[in-house]
Formats: structure tokens, C-alpha cells, sequence
């Protein structure tokens, strides 16, 4: 009997394509018998178009329709089939059939009667000489495989003729088959619906075949199939569909004694399949992840629905159709090619870095020797002290108890948040975990040498010069700030200086690369841990990057979590307090320090007094003020090149690194004028280096655009620079030799022996710490065990404005032991569990860099009133003087009990929750930053932009964007590639499709020079550094 | 065109290029100019008063002679007894008196203990809940009449200090000094002396680590440690137990005795000292004074400067009679170096010599009085101010008159009332003067209203001189400000 064809098209808001698949459906050499046209409620022209091309019917139908659906509404308004040679052709909008394509669908079906289903050969939209798909298939464990995909039609594939599934799009399909099988799954509105229903086909006894004659183009509207838009949000949603589609599936297949065990599975899998994504780079896909886990596991009536439809239908067993599946093998070797693929296409993120044909080993080799000579009285040191230097925890486990909200084992202990900075301090201890506190003698010796590559390896991200990143290395690894904050033991400004040029590197790649965002969000964490006083200035920077950042703006959104949840329990307890600009209070020893004029922190010295040149000069026989004139004038070839920068090609790169500038030089003066913290009767400023730190950074960056700007008459000038600065930082860096640093090797304990060798006893054994003040008072502590370590130290009680009962009563101890006094001490000695009383030094009041600390009359005479009455105290024990003091025992029994042990589950509910919120934030953080490639969707996705690239340039006729030709001028440009790759090349998985404004602190326009396998070339080649 | 549109981009840029410069130049030379406002959080802090504690007052004991036997050089030997004058009250302002314990120290260098009476130690405890220490007083005297001491000699009792200097003594030719270190505490205290003279600090083998045993007195010679010193200074520390230090000085005027002073310590260093109750008296007819030489008798201040930086001291000499308004003399004094200013034509009559400084520095004036049955000399220390209401103790001696120095910004008005009587004498003192209130002696005065005030008790009749400060409760129980991190 003659097949009589039913065309359905369906359309939604599809005019832009419907007019093509129209034209192509009137130029069809077999014309089918009736077309129905459904209109899912477009409020475009399609209705208009529809109405125009004159079908049998027009049906208005919702606009929430699937594509099953929408068949289903327009088989109602047929007669049911009489037979099969009543046929339904599938269209949706975008579904243009080549001219012969219903010809040969329709002789595929009517050669064989057993065929129920035939597919066409989906071609691509714009380029159709590339196969969009071509046949479906499932792998043994049921996820679906596009047979072909994304590949050039060499006519390869024309031989495959019976397949387990097509796709919906220009399916033909018998209307009786239709009819029984209950047509598509409404459970799977958008994907797998025909691969279900082919499936269905299959097991009902029928077959599906691919008739490569029959051609038709897809644009993915989305209409029949998934949307295949790149864009994040379309592709979110195919990615969540796609998995609920599969989990449906699974639970539908199941024999029914299976589904209890993938019913369990569903929730653990999407936390595995979670972190899965991270390391693929696709965050976005992780809501959908679980989503999808859940909606599979409490939306069970579909389930059930689709298992008794399937089983109605079915007469042949699953292993009919196991051979059409696709082997173990195959879907091995299917990965193994998106895989390299995909590492393709990480590596080719990646910038042309150079290490070693660049320069960059001897710039390590030079900053290691340089590093070395000026630290080499450290050399061999286990611990460091001194400044805000103290031994760390003895074991990996301790540094770990110190993290987060819990006991905060300082003075009396409180409940209370840790400072982000032992985070830092802990990894840190675990890197040697062998003995903590040689971390941070190895940040020390290693300090110059990081410092440089770091510089050195940010700059490769602006300039591919030897000389320059050379240059930059020296110019950051001499920069006064740093030299000043390794002199005066400041181990968290010595890390922030170290990580900010990697903050930059990966800042720079960010809009880029998920890894690169994560890992620049993994260093903003770290900095802001070391320095909240930079949080502010990176904020700043943060919203810039946001702002400008266009599609890329969710690699930028998310930088500062990391930092935010690892403050949590800060801002809490801060917030509590309603202390909030304690929140910028340095973490570590609080250090009291000198008021410094502002036109020193524009010179770069954090501590005044020109780096130390005001004591040197004398020694040396010259006069101190000259240090007054000299140190500025050396600093004036800096300062020039950094602002000639704006003048010279490059300017908006300068711009905003000179912006950097003066965001960091506001934090350091903020930082200068602010005390939020105290020690004893002292303030403790913030340590304006951080700031400076930043500073310093950005005159860097600008001096590079300089030399960038310059070409080659920049050498002289830039060497100048870096020789004037050395000398500026000569006593900064000849701190240690000098004897002006503060920082020494550590003895390995921070308490007198004799209380070292109780603590190994009783390791909760307290002593008093009295330190005489400047105003004449006393500052009384009590330190537990063998001494208070730098990990323990806690902002929250540096910066606390009140005194707690508590710690009145201990005041009121202290003070009565530092006086004469009729108070019995033994039982509130006994009641705060101190066996020692520790009488400290006084304390100095803070003086500029290099002289020396004066102890003020009141100090002296209160060491001696306290010496005195602790002499003549019955209830203590003189044991002598030791290296720390002077130091009494109480021999009163202490109930440890009463005091001074660390309760158990200190930190609560809220402790857990907090700290499961950093791990999850920052194992988030770091699965993303880990730069394993792509994954095979991202793969999927850049392969269909490429061909679409490709075919949009390979039809002058339409070209979206024209590549400008290369000036002929500039041929060397061509001739050399450069550092970075042309965006949207091919295997560029992570890049976004558009040349989006990168890191807005780059002045770099993506360059010029296309990857040879790309034919785009969609950027200018207006770059004037890249290439010479 | 071409070259125009580029001269157009190219002057664009410069003028941005420009605008940019100066934008940072301004920035950052503003913010170099712009006073930048502070915010600094102040530390809390708990100031802690000192529970009161029992107080305790050591009397130096009677005055001591070196025996003649070349032998028993260090042996020392009293010389007579000696009377106390002590009493307690609380420290409320209608407080009844309290009874003070008398308990002697065992005094093991002196061999006549026994017969003359030992050092005493005066203890004052206190009472349950009792929030402040009762005020407490004490002071002895003797007049000494043998062939080798001959004078009065008065002394306050003191409390024992750890850290204590003694501004008098010599060991020149004729002149005997001895140290008496009293430890009235139960730990053994060991003491070390440094010894500053005219040439500097003595090296002297032997001063350090002088043991004193709980409740006793040990009797150092200061010849021994440091002989032939004009002006010395005595450093006194103790560790472990603390100790009440005097120097007992004697002189010999060819074989006549001229005259023995008990000095206690002086005040600690300061930049500003005043020193009450600085008698001149009339010199003696039979005193010739070479033309142009300082006679011993010239009253002189000794002023050390401890630190290491030179000072400016200006010594002001302030009348307290009221009558002439006294001179002032500015000095330069080098650090370390104990120097003798002398008070050249100053006018018999009583004086607060007042020293500033810009160094810390410790002083005290000796006094010459010359009479017809011999001559005496006093030792006047720098007095602490005090703080509130306290007790004078007047030990017997003859015309004993209290000197009150007004250190304060504003006048007094103080009122003194014999403990044994009701009625009081109002006496006011404006600011920065001093006044001399004539008192009785063996009786124990409460001066109330006494804060900063400076005061000192001194005797002086024919051929007799002598003076006491008067110390507040010591610093070491004077409430102090805590800090808990």
C-alpha cells in the first residue's frame, strides 16, 4: 500500500529557522501527504509563517510543551492508523530536510517493514558539510552514546544502516508503532526521548535503521533535542536534563530487583559525580547534579508509569538488543580521545611560560645565591624568633586543633573563632611535618627565591622579554617592604608578598580557565588570611574584575568565598562584639610599632627611617640627613618609569597597575593610622607592608609596561632602576649581618627550661607571664604548657576591648603578687593552675627601624616592685634568673581541674557546621584549581563552536565577524607566536566563545597569532609587545 | 589623513598619558600632605589595689663603734641604747589607734646587743576586712657622748626595700661609715652594694651577695668596700628577702668627735627632688675658712646622677621661715659621678632645696651645727610626697621641728593633731612653699590633708643636729594598672 506521510513540525518561537525549514520542506521531491504545524505559543512571527506555508492543520498549543507532547497533540487531531503505511515525520523548526530526504526515509520504510523507525543524517546548521549526529546508542551500563558527532561528512559513516536509536529531529516513524508504544516518555521531555522510544522500538520487536541519503540540518534550538547554545545557562540545563534523563532511564531499565540498590545509590553518586565536575571545570553542573539525584529519587510515579509502559510493550528480552550496544571497548576508546582532548586543550590555556629559555632559572639561581647570603646567620636554624615570630605547634595534629571555631588556647583560652591565618600556618606545618616550625624557617631561606619567581612568572603574563621579567623579578625580590618584613619577623607580610604576584598570575587567566579561577580564589583566601588589612583593596579589584568580566563573570564571582568561609567564625564572634575594624587586625604576635610619617610608606619603607640609611650613613662617617635626598633620588627612576608608562603604548595596562598602586599605598596608610589591637598598655598598629606589598606590586607592573613601551632603549634605563634599588635596600638587607634585624635562630622553646621540663610532665602546667609596661603596669598572662606558639595567637584577643570576670580575678592576682600585698596568693595561684610566675623583660616602647628601644623609668621601676614582692612572697619559690627572666614557683597543689584544661568539644555545633563550610568551599576550591583539563561536554561544546566558527568564515557571505587582515607593516608579528594563544582556537576547552575582556588589570588584547589547526581568527593583531 | 588621524590618536594618548600622571602625582603627594586622622583602640586594663598587708617598720637599732683593736677592725660595738617613739592608727579618718608589736631583730655583729638593745622591728597587722593599710610610725633617736661618737643621731623607721639608696657617708680621714642592712622579712635577702664615689663606681670585691638572714642585721664597713671616698653613694639591692638600709656616719674633728648621723634611704630616681627640712645653722666662731675654700661645715647637696646621659640639675634652695627667698644655682653633673654642689652664702635658717633635672637623680644635704659643747651635722634625704593623711612619730631630742614641702600644684591645708590630744593645728602651705611647724618631741603626730606634701622632722640644738624624712607607704603597695593581653 502507498505510505502516506504526515509531516508535524513543531515550532516555538523558531522564526528565524522556520523559514528555511519551511522552504525545505516545499522543495522536497516526495511532498508529504498532510502537514500538521504546531505552534507551542510563540510570540514571534512562526505563527504568521506557519499560517503562510498553509498546512493541513495549524494547532496553537502551550509554549511549555516537550517535543513528545507536542506530537501527541497533533496525532489527536488524525484519524488513528489504519496501518503502517501511515507515517509520522518528525520536524521541529529547526529541522530543515535536504531535498531527497523524505524520499529516502520513506524507501528505507517501505523497503523493510520491519524497520518502524528511520533516522536522518543530522547535519549541522551553518556548516553543513559537518555531521551534527548520526545515529544513538547506549553503553553497557546505559548512558547515551552519540554514535557520530561534531565530525566533517567525508560520507565515512554512510554505511551504517541499523542503529539502537536516531535522535527525535526528522525521525520518521510509523503512526501505529507510535500509537502502541504510548509515544515519547513525558519523563524525558528534552533528552533521551527518542533514544528511550527507539529503545522501546526495539524491544517491541521493531527496528531502527539511519538512512545516511536522507539529510537533514539542525541548528539545536532545542525545539527536538536539547538546546546545544554554549551559553552557561542553556548548557546548565541540557547537562541537568541529560543526567535526569539517564537516572530515569536507569530506574526504568532496572530489573526490578535492582532498583533498591540504584534507588540508594542516586544521592552518594551525585556527590561523587559532584566532585567530579570540579575536576572537569564545570561547577555549573553540580545544582543540576543533585537536582537531577533527587528528582530521579522522590519523583517515583514516572518511574513506575515508564516501567508499566515498557513492559506492556515488550516481547523481545534485553539481550536483544546488546549487540547495538556500544562495546566496553569502544566507550574506552571513546574517553581516551576526549581525554586527550581535552589535555590539548588545557595545555593549550596555558601561556608560553618559558622557564628556561626565558631566563627565569638563572633569575632563581640569582635570588637563591642572593637569599642565602643575606640570611646565612639562619642557615641551619629549627626555629625562628623574635618579632612576630614564634615556634609553631609541636605536631601536625596540634596546628589543626588551632584552625577554625573552638578553643582558643590563649591566656585563660576562650570559645572563639580562629584566625584564618592558622589555616595558613597549618598547611604550612604539614609541609614539614616532621618539625612545624621549620616552615617557617624555610619560608625564610626560600623567601628571595619565591619572591623572584613569583615576580618573574607574573610577568610572563605581560611580557614574554627576558630582560623585563628579569628586571620585575629584581625589582620585587629587593622591594623594601619585603626586605623590611623579613628584618622585623613578619612571617604573614613575607607570604602575602609572595603569593600577590600569583594572585595576579591566576587572576590574569581567570576569566579564562575554571582552574585558574580557583586557584586565584584559593590565593585571595591566603593573602586575606595573612593580611586583612588588603581585603579591602582586593575587594576593590574583585568588583572591578566582576564588573568588566562579561560572560566570564562567574569565574570572577566566586574568587572571595574561599576567604569568606574561612572567616566565618571571626566575623561571627567580631560581629558579636560590634568590633568590625578589628576584623583587619593582623593575625600572629602582636607587635607594637613606631608611628611612621606617610612619605615613607610613598618611598616603600614600611618602618620609616629610610630602610635603616639614618643609622648606617653615621656609621660609615657620613651625615644622616643625607639619607634624607639620597634614598628619594635613587627611588626617582622607578617612580619615573612607572609614570612614563601612561604615556607610552600600553597606557591602560599602566593605568591600572598604577590604580593597584594607590589602592595598596591607601591600605598602607589606613593601616598606619589604625591601632586595633593592643598588647599590654601598647597599640598594636596594623603592619602598613601589606599594603605596600600591593604598592609595590603595581609600580612593578607599571615599570614593565614602561619597558614593554620602550622596546629596546628600555635596558638601560630599567637596569639603572634595579641597581638604584638594590642600594636603597642595602641595609634592609643586610638587616640580619647588621644586627638590626630582630629576627634569630630560635632555641627550640619559648618558656625557661625548668618550665619546658615540667610542661613534658604535666603538659597543662600554667605559668604567669608578667611584663612590665611602659605606663607603669603590668601585663599578666597565663601560658599553658611549654609556651604560647604562633599558630595559638588569636586577633580576637588582641583586639578584645573588655576584660572578662575571669580575667579580672587573674588581674587582681597579678597585681597583688606585683605588690606588696596581705593577699594569700596560694589559692587563686592553685585555682588558676600556675605553678610558675614568670616575670618578663619590660616592655619597649616601639621605636623607627634600626634604633634603639628605650624601656621608660615607670617600666624599670615596676620590674623592680614586682621583683621585689615576688621575692617576699611566702606562697612562691624563687628558682632564678633565666634566659627569658626572672622566674618563682608555686609549690601550692594545683586541681588542674579547676582550670587550665581545654574542654572537650569546645567549639559545638557551630564549630562543625563552620568548619564542614570551609572544608566544602575550600575542597571545592581546590578540586576546581587542580588543572586537570576539561571535560567531555566542554569538549562537545568546543568542538560544535569550532565547526561553527569555522563555517561562519567559510561563507563570506555571512560572516558575523570579520578578521581584519594582517598589516603588512607588521609581518614579524605573524612570523613569531607568542605567549599566549588566540582565544576560541579549537581545543581551547575552557575558553569562552567571545573574546571576553580578560583580567582587567591585562592590557593585553587576546593576540594575534591563530593555532595552524584553528581557521578563526577573530581577534586583531593590535597587541604591540606580543611578538618582538 | 592618515599621518593626521595619527598625530590625533597620538595627542590623545599623551593628554590622557598626562591627565594620568598628574592624577597620581596629586594622589600621592596629597596624601602625603593631608594629616591622616588616628584611631587608636585603648587597651582595657584593671586597676588592681593591693590587698593590704600587714605592715612592718625597722628601726636601725643603737648607733655603733668600730672597735679600736686593730684586730677586730670590722667588729662593731654599740654604743648606748637607744629610744623609740612609734604608733599605728587606721587609716579611716576617725580610726581608733592600733597596737603596734615590738620584736628585736637578732643583731649578730654587735656584741653588745645585749646591754644596748638590738634593731627593732615595729609590726602593725591588719585587721580582718580592713581594705587599707593603717598608717603606722615609728622613729628613734640617741645622743651619744663617748670619746669617738659624740651628737644626736635620729632615724626614722623604715620599711624594708629592695632596691634602696643611701645619699651620705664618707670614708675620708676621720670619717666612719657604716652600713647597717636590716632584713626583718622571713627569706634570707642577699645584698648587693654599689658604691658610686667622685671618681665614679668603686669596683669593690666583696660588695655583692651579702647575706642577711631573716630577722637579723648585718654591719658592713663602708671603708672596707670603698675606702677614702669623699661623697659616696650607696646602692643598696636585695634579692630574696628585702632589707632596711642606713648608713651611719661618724667624724672625728682631730680627737674631738664631730658629730654621728643615722640617714636612711633617700627616694628613688627622679628628675624633680625636694629635700625638707635642710637646717643651716649659725657658723661657729672658732670655724676659719680659708679665702676662696669650701669649708666642711658649707652646707652641701650630693646629688649622683645613676643613668648614663650627663644631667642639668638647677638646685633651688627654697626658705621655709618665710622670711628670704633663698638662690638658685644650675650645674652640670656627670652621669655616674657622685657630686658634692655646695650651698655657698646661704643664711642660717631652715630650707627645702629643691633639684630639677632632665636625668633621673638622687640627692640629700648635709648640714653642719657647731655649739658650744661640740658639733653635730645632719643628713637631709629627698622626701616622697605623700599620698593622704599620715602619722609623725617625734622621737625624743632636743627642739624638734617638722618641715612640710608643698611638691603639689595647689595649697594645702593640713591639719596636725597630737594622737594624744583632740584639738589640732590648722596649717596651710601654698603651693611649691614649704613651711617649719615647731613639734614636741617623744609624741606621735596625725598631719591630715598630707597629700604631696614632702616631710621631714629635724632637731637641732647646741651642738646637736640631726633629721629623718618622713616615707610614704611604699610604692610597692600602691595600686597598679593590669593588663590581661
Amino acid at each position: 500500500m502507498q505510505a502516506r506521510v504526515t509531516a508535524i513540525i513543531v515550532a516555538r518561537n523558531g522564526a528565524s529557522h522556520l523559514e528555511r525549514t519551511l522552504e525545505a520542506l516545499r522543495r522536497q521531491t516526495r511532498q508529504p501527504d498532510t502537514v500538521i504545524a504546531v505552534d507551542c505559543g510563540s510570540s514571534d512571527t512562526t505563527s504568521e509563517l506557519l499560517a503562510a506555508f498553509g498546512p493541513t492543520h495549524l494547532i496553537s498549543a502551550d509554549a511549555n510543551l516537550s517535543f513528545g507532547a507536542a506530537i501527541n497533540v497533533a496525532t489527536q487531531v488524525m484519524s488513528p492508523p489504519d496501518g503502517d503505511h501511515q507515517l509520522l515525520w518528525l520536524l521541529a523548526q529547526d529541522s530543515a530536510p535536504a531535498i531527497g530526504a523524505l524520499e529516502n526515509l520513506v524507501g528505507e520504510l517501505e523497503i523493510a517493514p520491519s524497520v518502524a523507525v528511520a533516522g536522518p543524517k543530522v547535519m549541522e546548521w551553518v556548516a553543513d558539510d559537518y555531521i551534527h549526529d548520526f545515529g544513538q546508542s547506549m553503553t553497557p551500563y546505559g548512558a547515551t552514546v552519540t554514535l557520530v558527532e561534531s565530525e566533517l561528512d567525508q560520507e565515512q559513516h554512510d554505511g551504517m544502516s541499523d542503529v539502537l536509536a536516531v535522535s527525535a529531529g526528522g525521525m520518521l516513524v510509523r503512526h501505529s508503532v507510535w500509537d502502541k508504544l504510548g509515544g515519547f516518555d513525558p519523563a524525558l521531555p528534552i533528552v533521551d526521548d527518542s533514544l528511550d522510544f527507539c529503545v522501546r522500538v526495539r524491544l517491541a520487536g521493531y527496528r531502527v535503521s539511519v538512512v545516511a541519503a536522507a539529510r537533514v540540518s539542525s541548528a539545536g534550538d532545542g525545539v527536538a533535542g536539547p538546546d546545544g547554545s554554549s551559553r552557561g545557562r542553556a548548557s546548565r540545563r541540557r547537562v541537568r536534563a541529560e543526567r535526569s534523563a539517564q537516572l530515569h532511564r536507569r530506574l526504568v531499565y532496572a530489573p526490578a530487583w535492582a532498583l533498591p540498590v540504584h534507588w540508594i545509590s542516586l544521592i552518594p553518586l551525585a556527590f561523587l559525580r559532584a566532585i567530579g565536575d570540579l575536576l572537569r571545570k564545570e561547577p555549573g553542573a553540580i545544582l543540576g547534579e543533585f537536582s537531577a539525584a533527587f528528582a530521579a529519587a522522590f519523583r517515583g510515579g514516572r518511574v513506575s508509569t515508564a516501567r508499566r509502559r515498557l513492559a506492556a510493550t515488550r516481547t523481545l528480552g534485553w539481550s536483544s538488543i546488546s549487540s547495538l550496544r556500544v562495546s566496553a571497548a569502544e566507550v574506552r576508546r571513546r574517553h581516551a580521545l576526549t581525554r586527550e582532548a581535552a589535555l590539548t586543550g588545557a595545555r593549550g590555556d596555558r601561556p608560553e611560560v618559558r622557564f628556561f629559555a626565558g631566563g627565569g632559572a638563572w633569575t632563581l639561581l640569582a635570588a637563591a645565591v642572593v637569599g642565602v647570603a643575606i640570611l646565612a646567620p639562619l642557615l641551619g636554624a629549627q626555629s625562628l624568633t623574635g618579632g612576630g615570630l614564634l615556634p609553631l605547634s609541636a605536631t601536625v595534629g596540634d596546628l589543626w586543633a588551632n584552625v577554625g571555631y573552638g578553643w582558643r588556647d590563649i591566656g585563660l583560652g576562650f570559645i572563639g573563632g580562629a584566625d584564618p591565618f592558622a589555616v595558613v600556618l597549618a598547611i604550612l606545618g604539614t609541609l614539614t611535618f616532621w618539625s612545624p616550625s621549620f616552615a617557617l624557617v624555610l619560608v625564610y631561606l626560600l623567601a628571595l627565591p619565591l619572591a623572584a619567581i613569583g615576580a618573574w612568572m607574573a610577568t610572563t603574563r605581560l611580557t614574554h622579554r627576558g630582560s623585563l621579567r628579569a628586571i620585575a623579578a629584581v625589582l620585587w625580590a629587593l622591594s623594601p617592604t619585603f626586605l623590611t618584613a623579613i628584618a622585623a619577623g613578619r612571617p604573614a607580610a613575607i607570604i602575602v608578598h609572595l603569593l600577590l604576584p600569583w594572585l595576579f598570575f591566576a587572576g590574569f587567566a581567570a576569566a579564562r580557565s575554571w582552574s585558574a579561577s580557583g586557584s586565584a580564589a584559593l590565593l585571595f583566601a591566603a593573602i586575606v588570611a595573612c593580611a586583612p588589612s588588603l581585603a579591602p583593596a582586593l575587594l576593590v579589584g574583585w568588583l572591578l574584575c566582576v564588573l568588566v568580566s562579561g560572560r566570564s563573570v562567574m569565574r570572577f564571582v566566586g574568587i572571595p568565598l574561599p576567604a569568606l568561609a574561612l572567616a566565618i567564625p571571626l566575623l561571627w564572634n567580631q560581629a558579636l562584639r560590634g568590633n568590625w575594624l578589628a576584623l583587619l587586625a593582623d593575625p600572629g604576635v602582636p607587635v607594637p610599632t613606631a608611628a611612621v610619617p606617610i612619605w615613607q610608606f610613598i618611598l616603600g619603607f614600611p618602618a620609616g627611617d629610610f630602610g635603616g640609611w639614618t643609622q648606617l650613613l653615621p656609621l660609615w662617617g657620613g651625615d644622616a640627613a643625607v639619607a634624607g635626598y639620597l634614598v628619594p633620588l635613587l627611588l626617582v627612576p622607578m617612580a619615573v618609569l612607572a609614570l612614563m608608562a601612561l604615556l607610552l603604548p600600553g597606557a591602560r595596562g599602566a593605568a591600572l597597575a598604577l590604580v593597584a598602586a594607590l589602592l595598596g599605598l591607601g591600605t598602607a596608610i589606613l593601616a598606619g593610622s589604625l591601632s586595633v589591637a593592643a598588647l599590654g598598655a601598647q597599640a598594636v598598629g596594623i603592619w602598613p607592608g601589606a599594603g605596600l606589598s600591593l604598592y609595590w606590586l603595581g609600580l612593578v607592573g607599571a615599570v614593565v609596561f614602561a619597558g614593554r613601551g620602550l622596546h629596546r632603549i628600555a635596558i638601560a634605563p630599567l637596569v639603572a632602576t634595579a641597581v638604584a634599588l638594590a642600594v636603597v635596600s642595602l641595609p634592609l638587607a643586610a638587616a640580619l649581618p647588621l644586627g638590626t634585624s630582630v629576627v634569630e635562630e630560635g632555641i627550640g622553646r619559648s618558656q625557661p627550661a625548668f618550665v619546658t621540663a615540667e610542661a613534658a610532665v604535666e603538659s597543662r602546667v600554667g605559668t604567669l607571664q608578667i611584663v612590665p609596661q611602659p605606663d607603669g603596669g603590668i601585663l599578666a598572662t597565663i601560658v599553658r604548657g611549654s609556651g604560647v606558639r604562633l599558630d595559638v595567637e588569636s586577633t580576637l584577643n588582641s583586639t578584645a576591648g573588655t576584660v572578662t570576670a575571669e580575667q579580672e580575678e587573674l588581674a587582681t592576682l597579678a597585681g597583688n603578687l606585683a605588690s606588696q600585698s596581705g593577699l594569700d596568693a596560694s589559692a587563686d595561684l592553685a585555682k588558676f593552675g600556675i605553678r610558675f610566675v614568670l616575670l618578663l623583660p619590660p616592655a619597649e616602647e616601639p621605636v623607627g627601624w634600626g634604633d634603639t628601644a628605650t624601656i621608660t623609668q615607670a617600666a624599670s621601676d615596676t620590674l623592680t616592685r614586682t621583683t621585689t614582692s615576688l621575692d617576699g612572697n611566702a606562697a612562691l619559690a624563687p628558682v632564678g634568673d633565666t634566659a627569658f627572666g626572672r622566674l618563682w614557683r608555686s609549690d601550692a597543689p594545683t586541681d588542674a581541674a579547676v582550670n587550665g584544661q581545654i574542654p572537650a568539644d569546645a567549639g559545638g555545633v557551630f564549630g562543625l557546621v563552620t568548619g564542614l563550610i570551609a572544608v566544602f568551599v575550600i575542597g571545592a576550591t581546590v578540586l576546581l584549581s587542580v588543572p586537570t583539563g576539561a571535560g567531555r561536554e566542554a569538549v562537545r561544546q568546543a568542538h560544535r563552536d569550532a565547526i561553527r566558527r569555522a563555517s561562519r568564515l567559510s561563507k563570506p557571505p555571512k560572516p558575523t565577524r570579520v578578521a581584519r587582515p594582517s598589516k603588512p607593516a607588521r609581518p614579524k608579528r605573524v612570523k613569531r607566536p607568542v605567549g599566549r594563544r588566540a582565544k576560541g582556537v579549537g581545543p581551547g576547552i575552557e575558553e569562552s566563545a567571545t573574546p571576553a575582556p580578560a583580567e582587567p588589570t591585562s592590557p593585553a588584547e587576546p593576540t594575534s597569532t591563530a593555532e595552524p589547526t584553528a581557521a578563526a581568527d577573530t581577534t586583531s593583531p593590535k597587541d604591540a609587545d606580543h611578538g618582538n | 589623513m592618515a599621518t593626521k588621524r595619527r598625530v590625533a590618536v597620538l595627542g590623545a594618548r599623551y593628554a590622557a598619558g598626562l591627565i594620568g600622571i598628574g592624577i597620581v602625582v596629586v594622589a600621592v603627594g596629597g596624601a602625603a600632605i593631608v594629616p591622616w586622622p588616628t584611631l587608636v583602640r585603648e587597651a582595657p586594663s584593671t586597676l588592681v589595689t593591693p590587698v593590704a598587708g600587714d605592715q612592718m617598720r625597722v628601726c636601725p637599732g643603737p648607733l655603733l663603734t668600730l672597735a679600736e683593736d686593730s684586730t677586730q677592725a670590722d667588729a662593731a660595738t654599740s654604743v648606748g641604747s637607744y629610744t623609740a617613739v612609734y604608733a599605728a592608727r587606721g587609716a579611716e579618718t576617725n580610726a581608733d589607734e592600733v597596737p603596734v608589736e615590738r620584736t628585736e631583730l637578732a643583731a649578730t655583729d654587735n656584741a653588745q646587743a645585749e646591754r644596748d638593745g638590738a634593731p627593732s622591728v615595729l609590726t602593725v597587722p591588719i585587721e580582718d576586712g580592713a581594705t587599707e593599710a593603717p598608717l603606722v610610725a615609728g622613729s628613734q633617736s640617741q645622743t651619744a657622748t663617748s670619746e669617738t661618737l659624740g651628737g644626736l643621731a635620729a632615724a626614722a623607721c623604715t620599711e624594708a626595700s629592695s632596691d634602696s639608696w643611701l645619699v651620705s657617708g664618707s670614708t675620708d680621714v676621720g670619717r666612719t661609715s657604716l652600713v647597717l642592712l636590716s632584713n626583718p622579712t622571713t627569706v634570707v635577702a642577699s645584698v648587693d652594694l654599689a658604691v658610686y664615689g667622685e671618681a665614679g663606681l668603686v669596683d669593690a670585691p666583696g660588695s655583692t651577695g651579702i647575706l642577711v638572714q631573716p630577722g637579723s642585721q648585718r654591719i658592713v664597713s663602708l671603708a672596707g668596700l670603698a675606702p677614702n671616698l669623699r661623697s659616696p653613694v650607696v646602692h643598696v639591692t636585695a634579692t630574696g628577702g628585702q632589707v632596711a638600709a642606713t648608713l651611719q656616719q661618724s667624724l672625728i674633728r682631730g680627737i674631738q668627735p664631730g658629730g654621728v648621723e643615722l640617714s636612711g634611704p633617700t627616694t628613688t630616681p627622679a628628675t624633680a627632688q625636694t629635700i625638707p627640712g635642710v637646717v643651716v645653722s649659725e657658723v661657729g666662731a672658732e670655724t676659719s675658712v680659708d679665702v676662696g675654700a669650701v669649708s666642711d661645715d658649707t652646707p652641701t647637696v650630693r646629688v649622683l646622677v645613676p643613668g648614663t646621659t650627663d644631667a642639668t640639675v638647677s638646685v633651688g634652695v627654697q626658705s621655709e621661715d618665710g622670711t628670704s627667698s633663698g638662690t638658685s644655682l644650675e650645674t652640670e653633673i656627670q652621669a655616674g659621678i657622685a657630686t658634692e654642689i655646695p650651698l655657698t652664702g646661704v643664711v642660717a635658717g631652715n630650707y627645702t632645696v629643691k633639684l630639677n633635672s632632665d636625668q633621673p637623680v638622687v640627692a640629700a644635704a648635709v648640714t653642719t651645727a657647731t655649739g658650744s659643747a661640740g658639733a653635730d651635722f645632719a643628713w637631709a634625704s629627698a622626701a616622697a610626697s605623700q599620698d593622704g593623711d599620715f602619722l609623725v612619730s617625734v622621737a625624743g631630742g632636743s627642739s624638734p621641728a617638722l618641715h612640710l614641702a608643698n611638691t603639689s600644684g595647689s595649697d594645702s591645708e593640713l591639719t596636725l593633731t597630737p594622737v594624744s590630744q583632740s584639738a589640732g593645728v590648722d596649717i596651710s602651705v601654698a603651693a611649691g612653699q614649704s613651711v617649719v611647724v615647731p613639734v614636741a618631741a617623744s609624741e606621735t603626730y596625725l598631719l591630715s590633708g598630707g597629700e604631696g606634701i614632702a616631710a621631714s622632722v629635724s632637731y637641732s640644738g647646741d651642738g646637736q643636729a640631726s633629721s629623718f624624712t618622713l616615707s610614704p607607704i611604699g610604692p610597692l603597695a600602691a595600686a597598679i594598672p593590669v593588663y590581661s593581653h
